[in-house]
């Protein structure tokens, strides 16, 4: 009998050790492609938010106040040594497991845009919050994420009231709007400790422009 | 060879994975909200059936019937994760919108139900067929019923719209119930189609009887 474990134990661990060394190998050779994906994909994003950009310096400082949202990157955006703001990408619980999103601040104080970088969902409910046709405002063709654009950080972020959820994923779009309020917060504070602001002939001009428009956006919900 | 195409035909209609041994429900209504979903997760199905199939059956002989089930499911999950690891570096948008289904391959009933009853008794040949066989009914069936879902619950098949932009999508077929809707109407086509095809092979017979005496 107990030599019958033994035996039993020394095959499955046979298995499972070949098993381990097969995928072992085929981790080494897709790991290389995979963080090319990943790193392909957050370039292309930064270069979305931030059009202008020359260039992207990681931020090592900037740590997030809540335990459960975690900042894996951070970039000060600049164009030719002018700062522009700042991108955070950030990593929170949704619904469906961990989200990581990209967000942009401007020098304005307010949402440049948001980029889904990984995002587990239901397919047709969360999932949407990804989707460059669901529109949660359907006349304006507005998406989930495309709402925070200038949005400025001292709205209240509050699902149902002044940001529209998906529909039939509540949760969902609670936590995406959490992460990025966060992430919008941390960045403002860090840019006042630093004292990073838009120069000042063109930051009066664009501020008046960007808050006639944003404006009845926010009253209207 | 006839015995080879025999129990491949199996799979696609007779004892379809889906509609007929009714395994592996969870993950084919998840993903059928559209086609290339569908394409996706049954090519993805059919390759961890297949070589978990040859796999299993290759090392029949070896593997102690008391521990079989662990070491069954080591072999599917191990194949699982490569096709995660690969989709993920290669196919990174198809792996993006399958989500956390790929994963869950490891858990679909139809691999673990082929590997058990099938794979772990028969040879290599026939191993391959029936892996062949019950993948593409996987794979028809999720196609067939991601285009139905899609193109009345969202106007588009494989993300290209088809339907007149006046049309008014019907979320509900989109959303879970809808999924159960549909899969139950292609349910009754199979069982509707296998009782025809029944019946005329009885049919046949009783005319040859006759014409016999």
């Amino acid at each position: 009998m107990k030599k019958d474990m033994t035996k039993l134990g020394m095959t499955l661990m046979l298995f499972a050790s070949l098993a381990c060394a097969s995928l072992a190998v085929v981790y080494a050779f897709t790991k290389e492609s995979i963080d090319k994906q990943s790193e392909i994909q957050l370039q292309a994003s930064l270069k979305e938010l931030f059009p202008q950009a020359t260039a992207f310096e990681p931020i090592q400082d900037l740590v997030s106040p809540d335990p459960n949202i975690k900042f894996e990157a951070a970039y000060e955006v600049k164009s030719d040594m002018a700062p522009l703001g700042l991108a955070m990408k950030a990593t929170g619980p949704s619904y469906g497991g961990a989200a990581t999103l990209l967000v942009g601040i401007d020098l304005h104080r307010s949402i440049a845009g948001v980029r889904v970088m990984a995002l587990n969902d239901t397919p047709g409910l969360g999932m949407n919050a990804s989707s460059p046709t669901y529109y949660v405002d359907k006349t304006k063709k507005v998406t989930f994420l495309g709402q925070f654009n200038e949005k400025f950080l001292t709205d209240p972020f509050e699902v149902k009231k002044d940001v529209v959820a998906i529909t039939a994923a509540t949760i969902s779009s609670r936590s995406l709007t959490k992460i990025i309020k966060l992430a919008g917060d941390a960045a403002i504070a860090y840019m006042d400790q630093k004292a990073i602001s838009a120069p000042a002939e063109n930051g009066a001009s664009a501020d008046a422009g960007t808050d006639a428009n944003a404006q009845p956006q926010a009253g209207g919900k | 060879m006839k015995k080879l195409y025999s129990i491949f035909k199996q799979g696609i209609i007779f004892d379809n994975p889906l509609l007929m041994l009714m395994i592996g429900l969870c993950s084919a209504i998840a993903v059928t909200t559209n086609v290339s979903n569908g394409i996706g997760m049954g090519l993805a199905m059919t390759f961890v059936l297949l070589f978990s199939e040859i796999i299993i059956s290759l090392f029949r002989k070896l593997i102690p019937s008391m521990i079989r089930i662990p070491i069954f499911i080591i072999v599917i999950a191990a194949f699982t994760t490569m096709v995660d690891l690969v989709m993920k570096a290669y196919f990174p948008d198809l792996s993006k919108s399958m989500g956390v289904f790929i994963p869950l391959i490891v858990v679909n009933c139809i691999i673990m139900g082929r590997v058990e009853a099938f794979a772990s008794k028969q040879n290599l040949a026939s191993v391959i067929a029936d892996a062949l066989g019950m993948g593409l009914g996987y794979t028809w069936v999720l196609i067939a019923i991601a285009a139905v879902r899609e193109l009345l619950g969202n106007g588009t098949l494989a993300g290209i719209q088809i339907m007149p932009a006046s049309y008014q999508p019907i979320l509900f077929f989109i959303l879970p119930p809808g999924g159960f809707f549909v899969f139950s109407l292609f349910i009754s086509l199979n069982i509707w189609f296998k009782k025809r095809m029944e019946a005329s092979a009885r049919n046949r017979e009783l005319v040859a009887k006759k014409e016999a005496a």
